[in-house]
């Protein structure tokens, strides 16, 4: 048994190495999209520094230019460019717009950041044991690394509320900044994310009224077709015929979590050609980068719940399809962290690839894509599960 | 039908297919040192192709002999709308047409138009493919036989602001 000192070094320990983890998949975001983005449009992205042809930027861009002739390496050639994007940003004028609701303005950022990374809190990357601290050690000596920050029953229902904080920031961090820009695109960021938290809380429903739970350890085992023994000692395993709803939810969802992260095709908050940047038109510095951190943390925190829910979590296939990979197999028969985080840069991929495909929607579109169609198929989907559940 | 054709989403399928296929080939297969596929040059390093009939800068040419083939009949300079090229005839031992003891070239105000290429009747100057004439100095755009980093028979030195070990001025690719 833990004593509380332990606990609260253990959490400090895990969220610290959670939270870098984080901040580190969230910058190489950005540099993924450059390179992503420009591979679809038959480009090269990002390989070069700006610089003259003397100096530190010139040594840079030789270095890259010799990169480029090694197979693996000439895809990061342009790597550089984000640690210079981050210090432009550290080095940037904080500027407050005159006559702007100071207090507000400074605070919006952050009640938009807290969020995105308050989710992660419950988010289960591996339903057990990472490894064990050497008794070496002087606290946590001996103590086990498990794959989740906190095993709490109501995981998703704590998601679902803290995610919807967020949509808070974007709408003071608008209405702060005393311009009708950023106003309107927090009102459209308002209205957007409360219409489609219908929806995606409808197709998240179907997965737990399939499995009974709210936990988000054992949803996503349950979900994966893995079979289980309950606290009762009776063995639970998901029916096949599950695999229907959540394949469609799993869609369902994902347009919904475009729609939360207020990404393209999505991204009306944001719509440079009507308003000018949107909600964070004023923003400049470090508060932008709180916003572009928020925005980026809640693409990986939608992507590693539907990679939880409905593409099979931290086992090896999706939607309940785990039951046809015998137990026999030594490495994809097991749960991994690789198999995690393997679906989670997929989603992610997904979310940079309908970027360069998808144009922006119109607004009136938006509205009837979420309240005409979405919540009625996620209605009826959610009836489906349910027949199932009753069932089987 | 229609009901299913708008649940269904086809078109964004058909165009994740296209661009997801556009990834593919372009992730796998654009090195720099394989064959090229995508559509942007990187510019400084890698030689651009130029169109054969671009034209760049006023270049005099010499024949095999190593003589200048110009035989100062200054058809260019009363061709040229701008008057940027001025001519001074001369004799030379063993010459029997003219010889141009001087001819300069104001680049400042020449126009490309190519008429004094084309008015040229012996075929003694072109148009280079040569795109990258920006200098620091007024003076630097004032090109004559002989000068100390450009003049009319050599291309203007370009290469040393490319971080690249293969493009150099005098390359093939680089002075076409």
């Amino acid at each position: 048994m833990m004593t509380p000192v332990q606990q609260v070094v253990m959490a400090v320990i895990q969220i610290t190495v959670l939270i870098s983890i984080i901040l580190l998949i969230v910058p190489f975001m950005t540099f993924a999209e450059r390179k992503v983005i420009g591979y679809i449009q038959v480009r090269l992205g990002a390989t070069r520094q700006a610089g003259g042809i003397r100096g530190f930027a010139a040594g840079i861009n030789k270095l890259s230019w010799a990169m480029g002739r090694i197979p693996v390496l000439s895809f990061f050639r342009g790597l550089p460019v984000f640690a210079a994007d981050g210090l432009k940003l550290l080095l940037k004028e904080d500027i407050v717009p005159d006559r702007a609701d100071r207090f507000v303005f400074v605070i919006a950022p952050v009640v938009c950041m807290i969020p995105a990374f308050a989710t992660f809190a419950v988010i289960c990357f591996y339903p057990g044991t990472l490894f064990v601290f050497p008794d070496q050690f002087p606290i946590v000596g001996g103590l086990p690394f498990t794959g989740f920050l906190t095993d709490i029953s109501v995981g998703l229902l704590y998601i679902m509320a803290v995610g919807s904080i967020g949509v808070y920031g974007i709408v003071l961090g608008g209405w702060a900044s005393n311009s009708k820009y950023p106003l309107l695109g927090g009102l459209r960021s308002a209205a957007q994310i409360i219409s489609y938290e219908i929806p995606l809380s409808l197709s998240l429903l179907a997965a737990v009224v399939l499995s009974g739970t709210l936990n988000f350890r054992e949803l996503s085992i349950y979900l994966a077709g893995v079979p289980t023994v309950t606290a009762a000692g009776a063995v639970v395993q998901m029916p096949l015929i599950a695999a229907i709803p959540l394949f469609f939810g799993f869609f369902f969802y994902l347009t919904c979590g475009f729609a939360e992260t207020n990404r393209v095709p999505f991204d009306l908050a944001e719509a440079e050609t009507e308003l000018v940047s949107g909600f964070h038109t004023e923003y400049t510095g470090m508060k932008f980068a709180w916003f572009m951190l928020a925005e980026y943390a809640n693409m990986m925190a939608v992507s590693a719940i539907a990679a939880g829910f409905f593409l099979g979590g931290h086992y090896l296939l999706p939607f309940g399809l785990q039951r046809f990979v015998p137990d026999s197999i030594p490495f994809l028969a097991q749960p991994s962290l690789l198999f995690f985080f393997g679906k989670v840069f997929f989603l992610l991929f997904v979310f940079l690839w309908v970027r360069a495909t998808l144009p922006r929607y119109r607004y009136d579109q938006l509205m009837s894509v979420g309240w005409k169609w979405l919540i009625p198929v996620t209605l009826v989907n959610l009836l489906v599960a349910a027949a199932i559940r009753f069932t089987f | 039908m229609s009901i299913l054709k708008k649940l269904l989403p086809i078109d964004i399928a058909s165009g994740m297919k296209l661009t997801g296929k556009y990834f593919g080939r372009n992730f796998f297969q654009a090195n720099r040192s394989k064959k090229h596929i995508h559509i942007t040059v990187e510019y400084p390093e890698t030689p651009i192709t130029i169109a054969p009939r671009y034209r760049g800068r006023l270049q005099m040419l010499r024949d095999e002999q190593g003589e200048i083939k110009c035989v100062c009949c200054l058809a260019c300079e009363k061709i040229c709308p701008t008057q940027v090229i001025t001519i001074n005839k001369g004799k030379k031992e063993g010459r029997k047409t003219p010889y141009p003891t001087r001819y300069d070239f104001e680049m400042e105000r020449c126009i490309f138009c190519e008429f004094c290429v084309e008015s040229c009747g012996f075929d003694s100057i072109i148009l280079n493919h040569q795109f990258e004439l920006a200098a620091y100095n007024r003076e630097d755009f004032s090109i004559g036989m002989d000068g100390q980093f450009q003049d009319m028979f050599r291309v203007s030195p370009v290469g040393q602001y490319s971080i690249s070990s293969s493009a150099t001025p005098d390359s093939p690719d680089y002075t076409q």
